[in-house]
Formats: C-alpha cells, sequence, structure tokens
C-alpha cells in the first residue's frame, strides 16, 4: 500500500456460480480487490462482465438459489462477510455498507413516503427515536441538495424527478455512516446534465465523509472524471486494475486499449472510423481454462488457448492478466 | 444551407406533435403535451442529420411524425418530393418503400415468432410482385449486406445478440431499396464494443447505397462520429443546428455549451482540466413550458427579455441556426444585453 492505511473493504478469490436449467454459469471467478478508506475504486466492464453480480455476492444480495458464492472471502474491518450470519449481515446492510442501484423508480418503494424511506435505516439499525430521525433525514435530504427538505419528506417516490430520486437513493444509502459505499451504475438512467449533478455531488460528499466508494459503471468517461483507481472487468473476471491516470495513459490489457479506442469522444479529435472489437462476448458456461478474450484479441497466441493468465504487476499498483508484455512487445516468457 | 446545387431530400417546416392530456370527470380534453412545438430543418441527400437531446425532449416523436407513424397536429413533411403529412393512406402507402425506420430495442421491434428471413421478407411481401424464391434470394443478400451468416435465416430472434439482432432491423429496413432511414438511438442498447460494430455498418451502407439518415440519438459523442449536421433539441425546439464541427468546436446556444461540456470525457487529464457547465433544476413539464425561451429557467446567460419573449430560430453565420436573444443581430437590446454577458 502506498500510504500504509489498511483496507477497510478486501475481496479474495471470490466465485459465484448460478444454476440455471441450461446448465452452471461461472459469473465470478476469482474476483479480488480492495477498497481504502476515502479511496473511490472505478469498476468498468460490459453487461455480463459480472460486475454487479460481484458486488451483490458480497453482501449475501444474490438469491440461492440459482446464485452459489462458491469460494472466497469478503473482509469487512477483518469480518469475513460471507461467513456470518444473516442476523449481522443484515445489521451490515444498510449500515456499514451503504447501496445505490441504478434505477431509482425500481428501488425505492412507490407505497413510503421517501421520509420514512430515509428514517427506517436510521431506526433499524441506529436506534434513533422517531423525532430523531426525522431530523436526520432532512439533514441528509438538505446533505445531497434536495431543496426544502422538512416539507419533502412527506412527499412520494413518484413525486421527484429522476434526479432527485437518485439524490434520496444516496441520502438512504449515507443514512448510518456506511464506511463503504457501493454505487451500481447510479447515473446510467439519468440525462447527462442531471448526471453532471449526481457527480459533483458525490465528489462533494467524499471530501465531507471520506467513506470509500465502489462505483460501477459501463461509461468510461464517467470514471476518469471521478475514480482514483480502476478495476477493469471482463468475462467474470478481474482483467486489469491501475489507478486513474495509468490506466487511461498505459493501459496494459489488449481489452482496455481495445475499449479506449473503441469510444468516439467529444473534444479532442475526430476518428474516421471507429475501431472496432470484433466478435461478442463470452458464455460462461463452465470454469475458464483459456483466457476469456483470447477470440477477440488482436495479441493472442497459443499459450491464451491453454491457460487462463493470472494477474501480475505490471508497474506501479497497476497489474493486468494478460500473457502478452507491452513492455517488450511481445509474449511473456514463461 | 450547405450547397445550394443540391436539393434536400427531406423537408420539415413548422412541424407540431402535440399530444391531448384527457382528464376529470368526463374525460375532457383539460391540456396538451407539446412534444413538438414548431420545428423546421432540411436534411440533404446522402447526409445524416444528427437529432440530439436528453429524454423527453421530443426527438423521438420528431422521428415518428416525420414518418407519419403519428398524425402531426401542425406543420408540412416533405420527403423525395412527396407531401407525407397530408398523403391520402394510399398515397402513403406508395411511399412507404422510400422511408424507413430502425428503432431502439431490437428486442421489442422484432416479432418473436418470425423467422429471421420472414422478418426481414415481410415488406418484399408487402410491397413487391415476385415469387418466393426471388425473395428468398434477396433475403440472403440482405443477410449478407448487414453482415448476418445466411446459415442463420430460419432461426427466430431470441437466438441472437443484441448486435446481431439489431443487423436484422437494419436488413429489414434496406429491404426496399429506400432512401432515407430514421434511425431512432439504434445503439443506445447495445454494449460499448457492440456500438462500433453496428455504427460503422450504418456509415458503410450510407457509402454504399447513398442513404440518407436522420440519426437520434442522446450520444453526443456518437453524433459526433457519424453526423454531418447536428440537431439539437430541447423541450420540443431545436434550440440550435449547425455543421459538425462547429457545434462541436464552438457551440453557441447555453444549452449546447451546457450538454456538451456535461458529457464525461474518457480521459482523466481533459475531465480534470475542463471547467464544467453544471445546469440547475430539471427539465420543465412540455405540458406546461414556462413563458418566452422555454430554456429561460436554466439558463446561466438568462436575461429579462429572456421571460417574456421566445426567440426567433435563424441563421446567425453561414449554415448555423440559433434560437437564442444573444444572437439576435435585429434586436439592439438583445445585442447590447449579449455584449454585457
Amino acid at each position: 500500500m502506498p500510504d500504509g492505511t489498511l483496507p477497510v473493504l478486501e475481496v479474495r478469490d471470490l466465485k459465484t456460480v448460478f444454476q440455471t436449467r441450461s446448465g452452471e454459469v461461472h459469473a465470478v471467478n476469482s474476483v479480488s480487490f480492495e477498497v481504502k478508506p476515502g479511496e473511490l475504486l472505478g469498476v468498468v466492464g460490459e453487461s455480463g462482465s459480472g460486475k454487479s453480480v460481484t458486488m451483490m455476492s458480497l453482501i449475501g444480495l444474490l438469491p440461492s438459489p440459482p446464485a452459489d458464492v462458491k469460494e472466497g472471502e469478503v473482509l469487512l474491518d477483518g469480518l469475513d462477510l460471507l461467513k456470518t450470519d444473516i442476523n449481522t449481515l443484515r445489521d451490515i446492510r444498510g449500515g456499514k455498507i451503504g447501496f445505490v442501484f441504478q434505477d431509482p423508480m425500481t428501488s425505492l418503494n412507490p407505497v413510503f413516503s421517501v421520509g420514512f424511506q430515509i428514517m427506517e435505516p436510521l431506526r433499524k439499525h441506529m436506534n434513533l427515536s422517531k423525532p430523531a430521525a426525522r431530523k436526520r433525514a432532512v439533514e441528509l435530504l438538505e446533505l445531497v441538495g434536495i431543496p426544502d427538505a422538512s416539507r419533502r419528506l412527506k412527499d412520494y417516490p413518484h413525486q421527484f424527478s429522476g434526479g432527485m430520486r437518485q439524490r434520496v437513493m444516496i441520502a438512504i444509502a449515507l443514512a448510518c455512516d456506511p464506511k463503504v459505499l457501493i454505487a451500481d451504475e447510479p447515473t446510467t438512467a439519468l440525462d447527462v446534465t442531471i448526471q453532471a449533478q449526481i457527480l459533483e455531488l458525490v465528489k462533494d460528499l467524499r471530501q465531507k465523509l471520506g467513506m470509500a466508494i465502489v462505483w460501477i459503471t459501463h461509461d468510461l468517461g464517467v470514471i476518469a472524471g471521478i475514480a482514483d483507481r480502476v478495476m477493469v472487468m471482463y468475462g467474470g473476471q478481474v482483467v486489469e486494475q491501475a489507478p486513474v491516470k495509468e490506466l487511461f495513459s498505459n493501459p496494459q490489457h489488449p481489452y482496455t486499449r481495445a475499449l479506449l479506442e473503441t469510444i468516439p469522444k467529444v473534444h479532442g479529435a475526430r476518428a474516421e472510423k471507429l475501431n472496432v472489437i470484433e466478435g461478442q462476448p463470452p458464455i460462461l458456461g463452465a470454469e475458464p481454462t483459456a483466457c476469456p478474450f483470447r477470440d477477440r484479441c488482436a495479441f493472442r497466441f497459443d499459450r491464451c488457448e491453454q491457460e487462463n493468465p493470472s494477474r501480475r504487476i505490471v508497474g506501479k499498483d497497476h497489474d493486468a492478466a494478460c500473457f502478452y508484455d507491452f513492455a517488450t512487445g511481445g509474449p511473456l516468457r514463461a | 444551407m450547405l450547397d445550394d446545387a443540391k436539393q434536400p431530400l427531406v423537408r420539415v417546416q413548422n412541424l407540431k406533435m402535440h399530444f391531448p392530456i384527457f382528464g376529470g370527470l368526463l374525460h375532457r380534453r383539460i391540456g396538451e403535451v407539446k412534444a413538438v412545438d414548431g420545428i423546421s430543418f432540411d436534411i440533404m441527400e446522402g447526409e445524416t442529420l444528427g437529432l440530439v437531446g436528453e429524454s423527453g425532449c421530443g426527438k423521438s416523436t420528431v422521428g415518428r411524425a416525420l414518418l407519419r407513424l403519428y398524425e402531426a397536429t401542425a406543420g408540412e413533411v416533405i420527403i423525395d418530393g412527396a407531401d407525407i403529412a397530408h398523403a391520402s393512406p394510399e398515397e402513403l402507402r406508395m411511399m412507404r418503400p422510400t422511408m424507413q425506420m430502425i428503432f431502439q430495442d431490437p428486442q421489442a421491434s422484432l416479432n418473436p415468432r418470425m423467422t429471421v428471413s420472414d422478418i426481414i421478407g415481410e415488406p418484399l411481401r408487402e410491397h413487391q410482385k415476385g415469387s418466393a424464391a426471388d425473395r428468398e434470394d434477396r433475403v440472403l443478400e440482405l443477410m449478407d449486406q448487414v453482415g448476418l451468416n445466411r446459415d442463420f435465416a430460419k432461426r427466430y430472434p431470441h437466438e441472437f445478440s443484441g448486435g446481431q439482432r439489431q443487423r436484422i432491423g437494419i436488413a429489414r429496413a434496406l429491404a426496399l431499396n429506400p432512401k432515407f432511414i430514421v434511425c431512432d438511438e439504434p445503439i443506445a442498447a447495445l454494449d460499448v464494443s457492440i456500438q462500433a460494430q453496428v455504427v460503422n455498418l450504418l456509415e458503410e451502407l450510407q457509402d454504399r447505397l447513398g442513404l440518407t439518415y436522420l440519426f437520434i440519438s442522446h450520444d453526443l459523442s456518437m453524433v459526433r462520429h457519424i453526423a454531418d449536421r447536428v440537431a439539437v433539441m430541447y423541450l420540443g425546439q431545436v434550440a440550435e443546428l449547425a455543421p459538425r464541427d462547429d457545434i462541436y468546436s464552438k457551440p453557441l446556444h447555453p444549452y449546447t455549451q451546457a450538454l456538451l461540456s456535461a458529457v464525461p470525457e474518457p480521459d482523466p487529464s481533459i475531465a480534470e482540466a475542463t471547467d464544467r457547465i453544471i445546469l440547475t433544476g430539471d427539465v420543465p413539464s412540455p405540458s406546461n413550458p414556462p413563458k418566452g425561451c422555454n430554456f429561460c429557467t436554466r439558463c446561466p446567460q438568462v436575461m429579462d427579455i429572456c421571460k417574456v419573449k421566445k426567440p426567433i430560430f435563424q441563421e446567425v453565420e453561414q449554415g448555423r441556426f440559433v434560437a437564442c436573444h444573444l444572437f439576435e443581430n435585429n434586436e439592439a437590446t438583445a445585442a447590447n444585453a449579449a455584449s454585457e454577458v
């Protein structure tokens, strides 16, 4: 660790398998990562890359069956969440770990007022009295920038716009001063001008509150503006992990490179033709014995068919799961 | 316009699309949603016009009203010399082959009970005489054109991935050799790595077949890639219309400026350096738009006149149209106010 602080959340070798009628799906394969207090870890990947399933597995939010968290350790301040009983886990959800989901309409309950939904975790986890919880709820709504907060407590979710609903979700997630905030595509359903508002809010809140944030998205632009460190996922595994500037200036995995080349930009030079990643993402029917990206990779060679590369150090705080060595411009010597 | 020698293939004049709101005990008409409120533009032959805006601004409604999938409230739509807005049903049917549409959600726009060859062949059955064998040949030819394997002709849509389904939708749109295609968010439902595949295909087809596109999207970076000219919509009206490079390098309308600055840039050094314009508040309801300029409630450069008088959509530079009081040259007051900002 560069600054010696201990990670608040540490995940080691997490494996999640779904049992479906057409066989097993290995959605998450040996995913390891950690987040330090005050850090914002960005998780990037396409749909089906396992980024959301990883986060849901952490706190036991996946229904079992069909999901089965097979292996791994999830350490929150030294406590292994995969081995704790359901009551402790319930205390942690919404307590030490806050969650913000993609769609604020479906994650808020339409038949309860917003005030009730913000006060619920305060009453459950912090045993606050009703007046105290109400006072805190007003503070939280003011914190996330909802005007006229005390009056709006009585309002129902449908009376808020999309951006405002997402602010309410953030207020709920922040209610019990979580150590870790997990945000799963929190701005994907929002328009760009509203997304910009929410991103500013989160930057501001981080400075005020200093919690660790895990931010899941498929949008590399969002990541570039907000993350300290980035983890790129593909086919249920982590393929690259690096500090944000390093990742964008010096990507070391062919997938990250291709992804950065395939997105058009609003500023700077305009590409005449877009670079294309040919083919489709893999279907994870079995535990991978080869590199999941090999079929679409421009740098593949024999070894990629035979083994699944594990993550190796390629720079300071930077690792990539690839047998190709961009430093020497050739295959890694075994 | 851009090039006087070229005739516009599509000409839209003062198009309005108001949806009625019914309510109350007797279910009377109590108001209307002004989804599209008086917009005009031309699209040249072989050109791609990008239509951008946030959700609810009316961009998809424009696309649908253009092909008369909605009955427009007012206005004129001329496609390839034919008056679409006032054509009789029989006339309209004769015109359908020249204008086609590609939809956003390939899952919802393909019939799950029809095979790929039925889906692509349906417009041929409807509009052309010919034997089944001829149709079959044409379907396979179309599948080649969009990069679908001929062996999959008898499969059903659910057996394909999102990107491939969108290719089926494109093949269906191409079946009758159209001149003009409305692409309504054709890549919004696709993954980043698949988006580029579909956009490149659309560009290739345009070069090869001389197609004209109206490309509707909320993705400003992709529109910059594919469009020749760009129209920015806000609350049912066009705020700015200009050639692509002009609008992206020097946006004039305050809304365009805010919209472009809000797009997250996939480069940490640029993201750090840029000063974002953060708009406050939300888009007003189109059933009750603000008086004066419809952007006046959120505009960072709002003036007194904006709250009273609606700005005129007019040409301020060669080929650049803006609806904003900051650029209304013929009004001395507005010009003075603009210089003070």
